[in-house]
C-alpha cells in the first residue's frame, strides 16, 4: 500500500476524532456524552497497541500467559462497587485532579510525596508511551512494505503523528486550569476509539479463525502439531502458578493504578452510579477483545512457521500474506486507534501531575501569589501545554534513539512493576489509618530501587547489548544478588519475580516505618477522613477541622488570584448562603478555610494549595476525632430537644383532656351547690337529691384527679411494680369478692369456673386493679335483663391469659382499639355516661403493658365483648 | 309561658338547670344527645336553648348548623354552654349563629340573666 | 444498594482470585480435551463469563 494513501488515511481519521472530541465539547451535556457507557468504554484505554499486537505476540510464544493481563482486572472489578466508589467518593470530595494528589493529600497534603508519585509516574509512562509511538512506526512500515523511519526526523511520519497528538491532547486537555474539570471531548474520542478498536480486531479475529482455517477446532488441530505446543498450552505446576499468580496480581493494580486508569476511572467520572454498568459491561468487553488472540497467535504460528516473523506482528501481517489489504487496513487503524488512546490520555494525566505537584508547588507559587488571576491561569495552563509536548517529545526520542528490541510486551510490565511501587501507599492509605507519609516515601524508594535493579539495570543491559557479567553473576559477582534470581529464588521469571521482592520489600518497609513514627497531626486527620471516608461523606466542609485564626479577605485576595474575581465572589456567596453566614463578619471559620483551599486544588494542586492558604491564616493543632465528638453532640442535642418538644405537646394536650374533664363534675358541683345557697325554699327531696349529687361528683373529681396520677406515676415509671410469685387463681377470686357487692347491685352472677390457676410474677395489687377494672366494666354494660358475667383463663408455656366477658350490646367495631386510650368515649355509646373515670382501661392497660404483657377487646357471639390481658411468664420489667 | 330546652349529656348539670328554670317559670324540655335535641326543637319550637356542645353522636355545632339552615328554627336563640373555652372554640361557637358562649363552670345568676336579656331583646 | 448485596460482589471477587489461580486453577490444567479443546482454556472463559452474568444478575436485582 502506498505510504500515501496510509498517510492520508490517517490525517482523514485524526480530523474525524478532533471532530468528535470538538463536538463532545460543545455538546457536554447531551446524552451521547454523558452516559455509562461511554465511561466504560474509555476505561478500555487499558488496552492499548500492546492489546493489539503485544497480547497476540505473548500468546504465540508462551501461551497462556497473555490472559493474566486481563484476569487481573477481571477479579478485582466486582469489589469496584464498594472500593472504587469510596475512591470516586473521596476524590471528588476534595477536588483531587490525579494519582500523585491522591496519594499527597491523603498522607497530610504532602508536597515532597506529591513529587515523588509523579517521578515515578514519568519514569514508567514515558517508555510506554514510546512503546506505543513504537507499535504505530512499526506497523506503519509493515502495512506500506516501506521503511519510512528513517534516519532523519524530519522524514519520520511518527514525528508528525507525534506532534499532531500533543496537539490533540493540548487543545483539548487544557480548555481549563481547573484539572477536576472533565474533559469530555478527550473521553468521548476515548470511547469512540473503543469500539473502532474491538470492531476491528473482532473482524481479523473471525477472519483468521474463520476464512483462513475452518474453525476453532481445525486452528487447533493444526497448531498441536508445532513444537512446544503442548508446553504452552498449559501452566507449568507450582512454579507456573506463582508466576501466573503475581502475573494477575500485578495487572489488578495496573488497572486501578495507571495513571491513565485513574484519570478515566476517577476524575473524568460523572456520576457514580456508571460504575454499576462497568462492573459488567467492562469485563464483557476485556472478553470479547481476547477471545480470538489465541487463535491469530496459533493462525500465525502455523503460517508463519519458521519464517521468522515478529510475532507481535501476526495481526497485521496475516491479511497482508494473502493479500486482503482492505481487513489489513482496518487492523493498522485499530492498532492506531488503541495507540493514540494511550498517548493523549496519559500525556493528559502526567502534564497535570507535573505542573500540580511538581512545578507549581516547587518553582512557581511565589510568583503565582503575587499574580494576577488572568495571568495566573495563563500561566498554569502553559505549563501544562509544554508538560504535553516535553512528555511527548521526551518519549519520541526514547522510541528513536533507546533501541527497544525487546517485544512490546515486556516494556509494559516493567512500566506496570513500577507504577505498582505505588500500590502499598494507596491501598495502605486507604484502609489504615497507621499509615504514613514517611512510610509512605521510603517504602517506594526502597521498591523503586529494587525494581530498577531486578528489571530495569537488567532489561537495560540486554537491550542496548552491553556484555556485562552482572546478570549471570550478581553484583560484585555475588550469586545472591543476582538481578533475576535475588536470594536465589530461581523459580520466578524476571517480571513476576521482580514485582514480588519489589513489592514484599516495599509493603515492609512502609508498614514497619508507619508503625514506628507518628505522624504529623494533619497526616493523621487526613487519615482518618480517608479510611472513615463514609463517615465524613456528608460533612463535607466541616469534616475536617482546623482551628486558628483567618480573616475572609485575606482569603479573599488568594482565591481572587487564582480564580478571578467573578468566580471568587460567586463561590463565596454560595458558601454563605449554604451556611447561612453572616457575609460581613471579618473572620474565616474552619469551613470557610477548607472551602477555599478546595477550590484552589483544582487549579495548582492541593498540595500547593495547602501552602498558599496556610500562609493567609494562622492554625492550631486540633485532632479531627476531637471535633467530630462535638459534632456529634451537637446532633444530639438537637435530636433530644425534638423529643423534648414532642414530649411537651404530647403533655399539653393531656392536660387540656384532663381539664376538661375535671370540669364537668365542677360545673354540677358549682350549679346545684349555687342553688342551695340561693334558695330557702327548696324541699328537702330535692335538697336530698342536689346533695347526694354533689357529693357523688365530688367523689368523682377525687377519682379522676387520683387515676391520672396513678397513670402518670405507671407511665414514667415512677411506681415500681413489686414483682412475686403470686396465684392468679388467688388474685382473681380477691377481685371478684371486691366487686361482689358492685355486681350484686347490678344482679348479676359472676362466673368464674373457667379459671385455671398457675403461679407466675406479677404485682399483685396492680393486676387486682385490673381484674376489678375488667369486672366492673362487663357489669356495667351487660345486658340489663339477664346479665351475665364470666371470667376464665387460659394457660400455656408462655403465658397466661384472662378473659372477662360480658352479654351487653359490645363494642363498636372501630373502637376495639380505642377504648384503652385515655377519655375516649365510643361513638355509640349509650345515653347513660358510665360511671368510671373514663380512665380505668387506660390504666389498665399501662399496667398490664408494664409486665410486658398485652390487653385487648373482642367482641364475642352473639353478643357482648370479651376483654382479656396476657402476661408472660418470663417478666423482664422496666 | 316561654320554653327552654336544656341539651346535655350530664345528668347532675341537667338536674340543676332543670331546677334552675322550672323555678324561673319556663317550660322546661330535655335532651341528652344532639339527636334527641333536633327531635324536640322541630316538634316544640323552644324560645331559647341551652346547648353543650361535646355530646355523643350528633354534638351541639351540628344541631346549631342544623337549626340555622332551617328557616323556621333560625330564629330561636341558642347559648352555647360548654367547657371547651379556647378562644378559638368560642370564636366557631359565635361563628355558627349562636347568641352567647358561655363556658363551664358557669355562675348560675349569671346564666339566668343571659337567658332573661335575650328573650328580652325582641 | 444495600451493604449486605454490595458484599456479594465482593465475595465475587475473592472467588475469581482463587478459581483463577492454583490450586484450583491446577485441576482443569491436564492434557484433557473438551470439544477437540484444552479444558483450561474453557474453564478460563466460562468462568470470566460467568462473573459477568452473575454481577449482572446481582446489580439488576438489589441495584436502587
Amino acid at each position: 500500500m502506498s505510504s500515501f494513501l496510509v498517510i492520508s488515511i490517517i490525517i482523514i481519521y485524526l480530523a474525524v476524532i478532533f471532530y468528535v472530541a470538538y463536538w463532545a465539547e460543545k455538546n457536554s451535556k447531551s446524552k451521547w456524552v454523558n452516559n455509562p457507557y461511554v465511561y466504560t468504554l474509555s476505561l478500555a484505554v487499558y488496552c492499548t497497541a500492546w492489546t493489539y499486537y503485544g497480547s497476540v505476540g505473548l500468546a504465540a510464544t508462551s501461551g497462556l500467559k497473555f490472559l493474566t493481563i486481563y484476569l487481573g482486572p477481571i477479579i478485582i472489578i466486582p469489589s469496584w462497587i464498594i472500593l472504587m466508589r469510596k475512591i470516586i467518593r473521596i476524590s471528588k470530595g476534595n477536588k483531587i485532579s490525579s494519582l500523585a494528589d491522591f496519594i499527597s493529600l491523603r498522607y497530610g497534603n504532602d508536597r515532597f510525596l506529591g513529587a515523588l508519585v509523579t517521578l515515578i509516574c514519568v519514569f514508567a509512562i514515558v517508555p510506554y508511551i514510546s512503546l506505543q509511538l513504537k507499535a504505530i512506526s512499526e506497523t506503519f512500515n509493515v502495512i506500506t512494505n516501506h521503511n519510512i523511519g528513517g534516519n532523519s526526523i524530519i522524514d519520520d511520519t511518527t514525528f508528525y503523528i507525534a506532534i499532531l497528538l500533543a496537539i490533540f491532547a493540548a487543545f483539548f486537555g487544557t480548555q481549563h486550569t481547573d484539572a477536576t474539570e472533565r474533559h469530555k471531548g478527550i473521553i468521548t474520542a476515548v470511547a469512540l476509539e473503543s469500539v473502532i478498536k474491538l470492531v476491528f480486531f473482532l473482524a481479523i479475529g473471525i477472519y483468521v479463525t474463520f476464512y483462513l482455517f475452518n474453525g476453532p477446532v481445525d486452528i487447533y488441530n493444526k497448531a498441536s502439531l508445532l513444537p512446544d505446543f503442548k508446553q504452552q498450552q498449559s501452566i507449568n505446576g507450582l512454579e507456573g502458578g506463582f508466576n501466573w499468580f503475581f502475573l494477575s496480581l500485578l495487572s489488578m493494580i495496573a488497572i486501578m493504578l495507571l495513571p491513565r486508569q485513574f484519570q478515566v476511572t476517577v476524575v473524568e467520572n460523572e456520576r457514580e452510579k456508571y460504575l454499576k454498568k462497568v462492573t459488567w459491561l467492562f469485563p464483557l468487553y476485556l472478553l470479547l477483545f481476547n477471545i480470538f488472540v489465541i487463535f491469530i497467535a496459533w493462525g500465525g504460528n502455523i503460517i508463519f512457521q519458521n519464517q521468522g516473523v515478529d510475532a507481535d506482528l501476526f495481526t497485521l501481517m496475516l491479511p497482508l500474506k494473502n493479500n486482503h489489504e482492505f481487513l489489513a487496513l482496518l487492523v493498522f487503524l485499530g492498532g492506531f486507534s488503541a495507540a493514540i488512546s494511550m498517548v493523549v490520555v496519559s500525556t493528559l494525566t502526567l502534564s497535570t501531575m507535573l505542573s500540580n505537584n511538581l512545578i507549581i508547588p516547587y518553582g512557581f507559587l511565589s510568583k503565582y501569589s503575587k499574580g494576577e488571576s488572568e495571568q495566573n491561569s495563563g500561566s498554569i495552563k502553559k505549563i501544562r501545554r509544554v508538560s504535553i509536548f516535553s512528555l511527548i517529545i521526551v518519549a519520541y526520542f526514547f522510541y528513536k534513539y533507546f533501541t527497544l528490541d525487546r517485544s512490546l510486551v515486556s516494556i509494559g510490565l516493567i512500566s506496570f512493576v513500577i507504577i505498582a511501587q505505588l500500590a502499598p501507599s494507596f491501598f495502605g492509605g486507604l484502609f489504615w489509618r497507621r499509615g504514613s507519609s514517611k512510610g509512605s516515601k521510603y517504602g517506594i524508594f526502597v521498591g523503586f530501587f529494587v525494581a530498577i535493579y531486578t528489571l530495569v539495570i537488567p532489561f537495560a543491559i540486554d537491550s542496548q547489548l552491553i556484555t556485562s557479567s552482572f546478570v549471570n553473576e550478581g553484583l560484585f559477582g555475588v550469586n545472591l544478588l543476582k538481578p533475576y534470581e535475588l536470594f536465589g529464588i530461581q523459580i520466578l521469571e524476571p517480571v513476576p519475580h521482580a514485582f514480588f521482592w519489589s513489592l514484599f520489600l516495599n509493603i515492609i518497609t512502609y508498614t514497619i516505618t508507619s508503625v514506628n513514627i507518628v505522624g504529623k497531626y494533619r497526616e493523621r486527620n487526613f487519615a482518618e477522613m480517608f479510611v472513615d471516608s463514609s463517615k465524613y461523606a456528608a460533612l463535607h466542609e466541616n469534616a475536617y477541622v482546623w482551628k486558628g485564626e483567618a480573616y475572609v479577605k485575606d482569603l479573599r485576595k488568594v482565591l481572587t488570584r487564582f480564580l478571578g474575581e467573578k468566580r471568587t465572589e460567586r463561590a463565596l456567596n454560595l458558601f454563605y448562603m449554604k451556611y447561612d453566614i453572616d457575609k460581613n463578619s471579618p473572620y474565616a471559620d474552619a469551613r470557610l478555610v477548607n472551602f477555599s483551599e478546595k477550590l484552589l486544588t483544582g487549579s495548582i494542586g492541593s498540595a500547593s494549595s495547602r501552602i498558599l492558604i496556610a500562609s493567609v491564616v494562622k492554625e492550631e493543632e486540633i485532632s479531627l476525632t476531637e471535633v467530630l465528638s462535638i459534632l456529634e453532640e451537637t446532633q444530639k442535642a438537637k435530636e433530644s430537644n425534638k423529643e423534648l418538644h414532642e414530649r411537651d405537646k404530647q403533655k399539653n394536650e393531656f392536660l387540656d383532656t384532663v381539664a376538661h374533664e375535671l370540669k364537668t363534675p365542677i360545673t354540677s358541683i358549682r350549679a346545684l351547690s349555687e342553688i342551695l345557697l340561693d334558695n330557702d325554699d327548696v324541699d328537702n327531696l330535692t335538697k336530698k337529691k342536689f346533695l347526694t349529687s354533689i357529693l357523688k361528683e365530688s367523689e368523682r373529681v377525687s377519682r379522676l384527679i387520683n387515676n391520672i396520677l396513678d397513670l402518670e406515676k405507671l407511665a414514667t415509671g415512677k411506681e415500681k411494680l413489686e414483682l412475686k410469685q403470686h396465684s392468679i387463681k388467688k388474685t382473681i377470686q380477691k377481685s371478684i369478692d371486691a366487686v361482689t357487692q358492685f355486681a350484686e347491685n347490678h344482679r348479676i352472677y359472676i362466673n368464674s369456673e373457667g379459671v385455671n390457676d398457675a403461679e407466675i410474677m406479677y404485682d399483685d395489687d396492680r393486676i387486682q386493679q385490673v381484674i376489678i377494672n375488667l369486672l366492673s366494666n362487663a357489669i356495667k354494660f351487660s345486658n340489663k335483663e339477664k346479665g351475665k358475667v364470666s371470667i376464665f383463663t387460659y394457660i400455656n408455656q408462655n403465658k397466661i391469659e384472662v378473659s372477662v366477658e360480658d352479654n351487653g350490646k359490645g363494642i363498636g367495631k372501630e373502637d376495639l382499639i380505642y377504648i384503652f386510650n385515655k377519655f375516649y368515649q365510643a361513638k355509640n355509646q349509650t345515653i347513660l355516661k358510665p360511671v368510671g373515670s373514663g380512665l380505668g382501661l387506660a390504666i389498665s392497660k399501662q399496667i398490664i403493658e408494664s409486665h410486658n404483657g398485652i390487653i385487648w377487646a373482642e367482641n364475642r357471639n352473639p353478643q357482648g365483648a370479651r376483654l382479656t390481658f396476657a402476661l408472660p411468664f418470663k417478666t423482664n420489667t422496666i | 309561658m316561654k320554653k327552654i330546652l336544656i341539651v346535655d349529656d350530664e345528668p347532675n348539670i341537667v338536674m340543676s338547670l332543670e331546677y334552675l328554670f322550672k323555678k324561673e317559670n319556663f317550660e322546661v324540655f330535655i335532651a341528652r344527645d344532639g339527636t334527641e335535641a333536633i327531635e324536640i326543637v322541630e316538634n316544640n319550637i323552644p324560645d331559647i336553648i341551652l346547648l353543650d356542645i361535646m355530646m355523643p353522636n350528633v354534638d351541639g355545632y351540628q344541631v346549631l348548623k342544623h337549626l340555622k339552615a332551617n328557616n323556621d328554627l333560625c330564629e330561636i336563640k341558642v347559648i352555647f354552654l360548654s367547657a371547651k373555652n379556647k378562644i378559638s372554640d368560642i370564636e366557631l361557637g359565635l361563628q355558627l349563629g349562636a347568641d352567647k358562649y358561655i363556658s363551664k363552670p358557669f355562675s348560675t345568676k349569671k346564666l339566668v340573666k343571659e337567658v332573661h336579656k335575650l328573650l328580652n331583646k325582641n | 444498594m444495600k451493604k449486605r448485596h454490595q458484599q456479594k460482589l465482593i465475595v465475587l471477587s475473592i472467588l475469581l482470585l482463587c478459581m483463577f489461580n492454583i490450586p484450583i486453577l491446577l485441576i482443569f490444567n491436564n492434557s484433557v480435551t473438551f470439544m477437540g479443546f484444552p479444558l483450561i482454556y474453557f474453564y478460563i472463559f466460562f468462568v470470566w463469563i460467568a462473573s459477568i452474568v452473575i454481577s449482572y444478575i446481582i446489580l439488576k436485582k438489589y441495584y436502587e
